[in-house]
């Protein structure tokens, strides 16, 4: 297929090829690990900032106003100089803190976001781990990072963060369930969970179209309970700035602070990527089965550009729900799940099942 | 390879936290006031403890959770196998969520998803 | 020394550190999130034998289940803030004496057994033979027991609903 000129895998074999050639196999792995490991790094560290700088656009954009636009042309440079400040800011904690676990808590919650973010394909061949458990994976990596958001809130010492850590999570682990159930309609209608199988059996048709009505309302499904897995508004009661301060990283100062923002940024990141990859073909161009000339013309497109795009547009719905959802509270977020989300994605794993048997989809 | 791509995603986001940690920690400039260690809440003098005791909701549906946790971890090896096996593979599924729904339904009709 | 034992004996370190501060601190919520560590580094383990869909399992369920599900219910505790008392001479004898008879009996039979050799990298058990087991109907097949476990789970969450309710009446 046309898509294929833009392999990364003869690339990488080849650079993978030369190391080995120059050095011993244990040097060479060892450099080929700080090699990922600090091409993660980077671009980690990009896609936060720039996250939380589109957020701030967005934001402006809805409410009508310019948002950060003094810092570098168009304020781009805005969140660097945010950056700069909360690293030379000094760290301040709370007295009769537990101070083990609040210098733990930040790490867990990083941690977590790094581990899921190997698991994504960017492009052809362009992914660091790909498990036959993929979303699996990405699933369970994700589901740890509740335990960085209590130990905070525990561990601070202060009532509000307490308050805000145990709302939150009761939040996450409930939404939880409905981010699998949705994602497992889906591995129902392709039959693997491995990332790089998913994408390439998007080939002929993205599963939103494939899957056409379950897939549709698991993609519905998916985009609430992870906007809400992610303590995104209007599901941000962990916190709810005009009752609990800032929730569960009230008594964080500086760098550690930004580190629980930052981690929030990239879960958000992390939840549209599956969205991007599960619902909408990942890196894979739209094709349309026999219209030929249209799909070459798609092909010239780079698939890392298709999945940043995709991407995109995952992650701009979610912050529109932000800026105009009101708040829920905590029994409703509870029965939205509970007894809405969760009985129609039963029920629609098995209307999947029964399409999957019936052979109804393309 | 897997495994130790696992491991270097571990090392490098603990190194991340790590490094921005210590230089924060050394290159500030600090200054020492007991207020500043002052829990700040809400900007009041903060009452009493702060470990109390907690609202028996949180724990329901924690174990709500768990149980559903596990059916979904039965359900993937499932969903991965459902297109081969066909008609008997839908008919499992079919009790399976039978009885996971009587479940269901039984916590709610005793309250146990209501928030209180 | 190859990178496999290299990453065996690192987790296995961890492992070992790990359990004895969960059961020597005097804190309770350290003691959780030390389990959180044991738990963690079990997956590891997992990974390292390629049973990716037991690792798996082993994070969700027990790192991000069971450990959440002891942070609540230690929350709902009153006293957390209060280290744990320290056991009397008596317990502790009896206490070291159980301990010590059970590290007997496990080095036993650890030493009794003829053990498989494992190679490294092992082949990977993938999801789709699991699956398979577990839907088939023949003579290996594990489709009754999948069966009972939701009835297994329907119990549980019986049990558990009616324990919580009690406890609040």
């Amino acid at each position: 297929m046309g898509y294929s000129r833009y392999d990364f895998t003869p690339l990488l074999h080849s650079i993978d090829q030369w190391l080995y050639s120059v050095m011993s196999p244990a040097w060479a792995l060892i450099v080929e690990l700080t090699l990922i490991g600090l091409a993660f790094l980077i671009f980690y560290a990009l896609v936060g900032l720039f996250l939380v700088y589109a957020e701030r656009k967005v934001c402006g954009f809805i409410q009508n106003r310019v948002g950060p636009n003094r810092v570098g042309k168009y304020g781009i440079f805005q969140t660097i100089a945010d950056f700069i400040k909360l690293l030379m800011k000094e760290l301040i904690g709370t007295k009769d803190a537990d101070k083990l676990l609040y210098n733990i808590a930040p790490y867990i919650v990083i941690i977590c976001s790094f581990m899921a973010i190997g698991a994504i394909p960017f492009a052809q061949g362009l992914l660091a781990i790909d498990f036959d458990i993929g979303i699996l994976y990405i699933i369970s990596v994700s589901s740890l990072s509740v335990i960085g958001v209590l130990l905070a809130g525990w561990s601070s010492n202060s009532k509000y963060p307490l308050i805000g850590a145990m709302r939150s999570g009761a939040q996450i682990i409930s939404y939880e369930l409905s981010v699998g159930l949705s994602l497992l309609t889906i591995i129902v209608l392709a039959g693997t969970m491995q990332f790089s199988k998913i994408v390439m059996a998007q080939e002929n048709g993205w599963f939103i179209f494939k899957g056409h009505i379950p897939a549709i309302i698991a993609f519905i499904l998916y985009v609430i309970a992870s906007t809400a897995e992610t303590n995104r508004g209007p599901f941000d009661l962990a916190e709810a700035e005009s009752e609990l301060t800032a929730g569960y990283h009230t008594e964080y100062s500086g760098i550690k602070f930004a580190f629980f923002y930052l981690a929030e940024y990239m879960n958000m990141f992390i939840v549209a990527s599956i969205a991007a990859t599960v619902f909408l073909g990942g890196w894979m161009p739209l094709h349309i089965p026999a219209w030929n000339g249209f799909n070459v013309v798609m092909d010239y497109i780079p698939p890392v550009i298709w999945y940043f795009m995709k991407t995109a547009f995952v992650i701009y719905i979610i912050m529109l729900f932000k800026w105009t959802f009101p708040r829920l509270r905590i029994d409703h977020l509870l029965t939205l799940e509970w007894k809405y989300l969760l009985p129609i994605n039963l029920v629609n794993i098995l209307f999947m099942a029964l399409i999957v048997l019936l052979g109804w989809h393309f | 390879m897997s495994a130790e791509s696992l491991i270097l995603f571990f090392i490098v986001g603990a190194f991340l936290v790590g490094v921005a940690v210590l230089f924060s920690s050394y290159v500030p400039p600090k200054s020492s006031n007991p207020q500043k260690f002052e829990p700040y809440e809400c900007g009041i003098p903060t009452e009493g403890l702060t470990w109390l005791q907690f609202n028996v909701g949180y724990y329901m549906f924690s174990i709500i959770y768990l149980v559903f946790d596990v059916e979904t971890i039965f359900l993937f090896p499932w969903a991965e196998v459902m297109k081969e096996t066909g008609m008997r593979g839908f008919i499992e599924i079919v009790i399976f969520f039978f009885i996971l729904g009587v479940g269901l339904l039984y916590a709610w009709k005793k309250g146990a998803l209501k928030w209180e | 020394m190859t990178n496999y034992q290299f990453m065996f004996f690192l987790l296995s370190a961890i492992i070992i550190i790990f359990s004895i501060l969960t059961v020597t601190t005097r804190r309770i919520l350290r003691a959780a999130t030390f389990l959180l560590f044991v738990l963690v580094a079990t997956a590891g383990l997992y990974f390292m034998l390629r049973f990716n869909f037991l690792a798996a399992i082993q994070l969700t369920l027990y790192a991000g289940g069971i450990v959440v599900l002891i942070i609540f219910s230690v929350l709902l505790t009153s006293h957390i803030s209060q280290k744990l008392e320290k056991a009397s001479i008596s317990k502790r004898i009896l206490a070291a004496i159980a301990a010590i008879a059970g590290a007997v009996l496990c080095i036993i039979t650890i030493l009794a057994t003829e053990f498989p050799t494992v190679t490294p990298n092992p082949p990977e058990t993938d999801i789709h033979t699991i699956g398979q087991a577990l839907l088939s109907t023949d003579k290996f097949g594990y489709s009754l027991p999948f069966e009972v476990i939701s009835i297994l789970l329907l119990a549980a969450m019986i049990g558990s609903i009616i324990i919580a309710k009690k406890r609040k009446d």
